[in-house]
């Protein structure tokens, strides 16, 4: 079977003024479908730079990236921008919802861009499953900023997944919100990959969310220092059977 | 992706900033209405030019039967010098010397009543008998292309009657056509006689309102019967001046005077001529030729040959407009100043100045306005080369989803055209309601034109892109990183 991502030889440099930075120094590594990958590393390791790779937002000085089999590593901006609408959702620590807009209009934004015509109606319809898919059905008419962190979290769960993409991509998901929230996004997150097998690569520079995936990578200077299956991976659906059960605040 | 999808998106990013949108829109609007105010008020100012002009006779020929014209306008040669004239001496009699002036007959007094000349004129200037004209002569004027109205003339003096109160004034037997004639004129009660009235002959009258103030005080007398010649007259209408500028006087010919149907006219009096026919013609411009037409016309159909000269006269009244008419201020001066020696031009020519120095007017005022549209653009260009900086995120977020350049490009148009062109409209709107407010608030013409309103409607279009098309551009080349970390 092939990898849904596969990475080889891959370089990112950055000029910062004179300074030369080596973001990324040969990096090669396959995820298979249906992994959960967690990333981990202090900050300035490269974590971030391949989630951008590997997000399409970036490109790299040099090497491959096989998306799906295909070499997305040097397409053009029209190009590449389909890649993102179709095969990549992405989960963000600011969640990076757009302000003053329902959360069902978030949810249908993917499907605005990209390639064939939906019906306003077919839209909302897909919209909607996708916001039950994280529990938020009934708050599909509330502006992001009625919601609470976990709640906007998860709206961007449910755009993210929109296009049934090949990988969701998080970059610190759980950096802006509480211990408990934290845990339900993982819940969420952990009953994707079982459910409906999507792969994930998560980004992370804290090693208690990083247990929650299936395989840790470790980072440091821009090359991977380990590369693990968790033996002790975390489940997040138990954690939140023994935690007190605390009516969930709405801001 | 489709267009429609596009403008999805840009109409729920513009709801999303109700506020901006709204005062971004306000700038074009106020652009828009004022460009269209103004373009009203200068093709309405040229409107009201053509319409004075034609109004006071700009376009207006009388053909009066008889040819004493010359003297009626100018002294007679011979009296030029009123001091160094001698009168002849009646030949083989020299103490016995020919008066040449009756005593109210002062060449250089332009009077509103004949002068005792011109009442004696036909005899005494010898030229052909005074009712050379018939009604039949009108009918063939009618009939000459480019003419608009022709309206037959009687013109006597009389007693009109209510009872005892009787009123000394004027009888004026015309066409039915006369109101159409006179556009100043407005009816008080009631309206002209009818075509059909005048058909049959019927002793129907019209009174000036001077007439029915002496006659019937403030009472509505329509319906009501006076004498004229002990013939009873049933009062069909009262007619007035509508403009300001004309004020009905008594002894003014106009309103201190009867009409009654032409036809009605001859048959009381055993009458089978005219005094005058009064012509109009469909445009200014025309009135040369057309006089000359019913020159030609007349001298075939009055079997005047060779040398002999015309039994009538055709006097056409062009310098009257300017300095009689109800223009406005400063187009009236406007119009002066730009018209040296008004006596002399031509009607064709004063016809070109009068067009000339208002068309200047329009472009002066539509090239301020033209000032405030430019203004409301950069409104719109600041506030979208703003929100490229603020929405930054918003790009981000979108470029994030998969919206590519030309996806953000287009938003960010569409945007701002949506912004011009609904400002535009309501500025359409605000324009139309405006000019026709100040026409009713100062009586100013007003004119607004299919293509005014399209012109509007095209500038603001192209303004939306013109100025949103920048913005855009730099809306789509924000790369989707820097624009995702921007905080």
């Amino acid at each position: 079977m092939n990898p849904v991502i596969s990475v080889r030889n891959l370089t990112k440099t950055y000029h910062v003024g004179e300074h030369q930075v080596n973001a990324l120094r040969s990096i090669s590594l396959d995820v298979q479908a249906g992994e959960f990958v967690s990333v981990i590393g202090p900050s300035g390791s490269g974590k971030s730079t391949l989630m951008h790779i590997l997000g399409c937002l970036d490109q790299p000085t040099s090497g491959q990236y096989f998306l799906d089999g295909r070499d997305v590593s040097h397409l053009s901006d029209d190009e590449i921008s389909l890649v993102r609408n179709k095969q990549i959702g992405f989960v963000f620590q600011g969640f990076n919802l757009l302000t003053r807009t329902s959360a069902l209009e978030n949810v249908e934004l993917p499907l605005l861009y990209g390639t064939g015509n939906i019906t306003a109606a077919e839209r909302r319809k897909r919209a909607m499953a996708a916001l039950a898919s994280v529990g938020l059905e009934s708050r599909y008419d509330h502006h992001t900023n009625q919601l609470s962190g976990g709640q906007q979290q998860r709206v961007a769960i449910a755009r993210a997944l929109l296009n049934n993409p090949s990988i969701l991509l998080a970059d610190e998901p759980t950096g802006n919100l509480d211990s408990k929230t934290s845990i339900e996004v993982m819940e969420i997150f952990q009953s994707l990959q079982k459910e409906r097998g999507i792969t994930i690569v998560l980004i992370t520079h804290e090693m208690d969310v990083a247990e929650y995936g299936s395989r840790i990578i470790s980072f440091k200077d821009g090359n991977i220092i380990s590369d693990v299956t968790n033996e002790s991976r975390r489940h997040a659906k138990g954690e939140l059977d023994v935690l007190p059960s605390v009516a969930e605040g709405v801001a | 992706m489709s267009l429609g999808n596009s403008y999805i998106i840009a109409l729920k990013a513009l709801r999303r900033n109700k506020m901006q949108t709204a005062l971004t829109m306000l700038g074009m609007t106020i652009g828009v209405a004022t460009v269209l105010t103004m373009i009203a008020l200068g093709s309405g100012a040229q409107k009201a030019i053509q319409d004075q002009v034609k109004a006071a006779g700009m376009n207006m020929l009388v053909v009066t039967a008889g040819n004493y014209q010359a003297q009626r306008e100018k002294p007679p040669d011979d009296a030029i010098e009123m001091g160094a004239v001698r009168n002849p001496e009646v030949n083989g009699h020299p103490h016995l010397q020919l008066a040449l002036f009756h005593p109210e007959d002062d060449p250089f007094a332009i009077h509103d009543h004949p002068t005792a000349r011109q009442r004696l004129g036909d005899s005494e200037a010898g030229l052909g008998a005074a009712a050379t004209l018939t009604i039949e002569d009108a009918n063939a004027i009618r009939k000459i292309n480019g003419v608009q109205y022709a309206c037959e003339g009687i013109h006597e003096n009389v007693h009109v009657a209510d009872g005892d109160t009787r009123w000394f004034t004027r009888v004026h037997g015309d066409d039915s056509s006369l109101p159409n004639i006179r556009r100043a004129w407005s009816f008080v009660h009631g309206d002209f006689f009818s075509a059909r009235q005048q058909r049959k002959n019927e002793q129907v009258v019209v009174l000036g309102n001077i007439v029915a103030a002496k006659l019937f005080g403030d009472v509505n007398p329509v319906g009501k019967t006076v004498t004229l010649w002990k013939q009873p007259f049933k009062i069909v209408g009262v007619v007035t001046s509508s403009s300001w500028m004309v004020t009905p006087e008594s002894g003014d010919d106009q309103f201190d005077a009867v009409y009654i149907p032409v036809t009605t006219m001859q048959k009381l009096l055993n009458l089978s001529k005219l005094n005058d026919i009064t012509v109009t013609t469909s445009s200014t411009g025309d009135v040369t030729r057309v006089s000359k037409t019913i020159v030609t016309l007349l001298r075939s159909r009055h079997k005047i040959g060779g040398n002999t000269p015309d039994d009538f006269t055709v006097a056409s009244q062009a310098s009257k407009a300017l300095t009689k008419g109800g223009l406005r201020p400063d187009v009236a001066s406007a119009v002066t100043g730009n018209a040296a020696g008004l006596e002399k031009v031509t009607l064709d020519q004063l016809g070109k100045t009068l067009d000339k120095s208002s068309k200047t007017m329009t472009a002066l005022l539509a090239s301020i306005a033209t000032v405030s549209l430019i203004v409301g653009g950069i409104g719109i260009m600041n506030i979208m080369l703003l929100s490229v900086t603020e929405r930054t995120r918003e790009i981000g977020i979108r470029r994030a989803v998969g919206a590519r350049a030309t996806d953000v490009l287009l938003q960010f148009i569409l945007e701002s055209v949506t912004l011009s062109v609904v400002g535009g409209l309501l500025g359409i709107l605000i324009g139309v309601v405006a000019a026709i407010a100040i026409s009713h608030a100062v009586q100013w013409s007003t004119s607004i034109s299919p293509l005014a309103v399209a012109l509007s409607f095209g500038i603001s279009a192209a303004v939306g892109i013109f100025f949103g098309y920048y913005p855009a551009r730099e809306a789509s080349r924000v790369a989707p990183l820097t624009s995702l970390r921007f905080e």
